[in-house]
């Protein structure tokens, strides 16, 4: 599979490398989200 | 990446850029597999640094910015790609730029670092995304040995390549 993906060309390559940043985009905006949760983890923890 | 590639080339045809090269994991790509990266890393000549102690950015952002380029912390975003231009800061990224290989993206011609100066560049930067593209290289037989041997020779580069053999390569070698 590695192989096959090396093999392709830059062009379609790089058709993968965008979807990878915007799934990474997607990733990282989706984590913002859980944002709240985490910072009510942390009061539970102050309370203790 | 096409329209960026253009916007790149456009600015080097008007002198506010001189030779210029792909490096970092979009480089890297031309040769390997794909690996997941946000941005474009372009290596730049500036047209007067050679007479200048303090080098700036200044004109390639300003530039960038009238054609519809737009600031995103350490990027300018052209076309759908963030890319950070960066200067060489020594003679090792100078080389990889003056002797980058000519290439064609979608129609957009553009110079790709060569996979041994990709790789000793990625040795010298040392972060763990570093090591697993150096890796990438050997394993898919993608470095010409002689020639990245007499780049970490002559880059003082020898030293720290057996640490990274002993470290990550022994016991791959049959």
């Amino acid at each position: 599979m590695r192989s096959k993906l090396a093999a392709l060309s830059f062009t379609e390559k790089i058709k993968i490398l965008e979807k990878l940043r915007d799934r990474d985009k997607a990733i990282a905006a989706a984590g913002l989200r859980r944002k709240p949760e985490a910072q009510s983890a942390k009061k539970t923890v102050e309370k203790n | 990446m096409k329209e960026t590639l253009e916007t790149i080339n456009q600015m080097q045809a008007d002198g506010v850029i001189g030779k210029y090269a792909i490096g970092g994991a979009v480089g890297a790509t031309f040769y390997i597999e794909p690996a997941a990266t946000v941005d474009l890393d372009v290596f730049v000549m500036l047209p007067a640094a050679a007479s200048h102690t303090l080098i700036s950015l200044s004109p390639i952002y300003e530039y960038l910015k009238a054609k519809g380029g737009r600031e995103e912390s350490e990027y300018i975003v052209l076309g759908d790609w963030p890319v950070q231009f960066l200067v060489p800061s020594d003679a090792l990224e100078i080389e990889a730029i003056a002797q980058a290989v000519p290439i064609e993206v979608d129609g957009a011609r553009t110079w790709v670092m060569s996979p041994e100066h990709l790789a000793a560049i990625a040795l010298r930067t040392d972060r763990p995304k570093d090591h697993i593209r150096i890796i990438q290289f050997i394993s898919q037989g993608a470095l010409d040995r002689d020639k990245l041997n007499t780049l970490l020779l002559r880059y003082g580069l020898i030293e720290k390549w057996k640490h990274f053999e002993s470290r990550f390569l022994e016991g791959t070698r049959g």
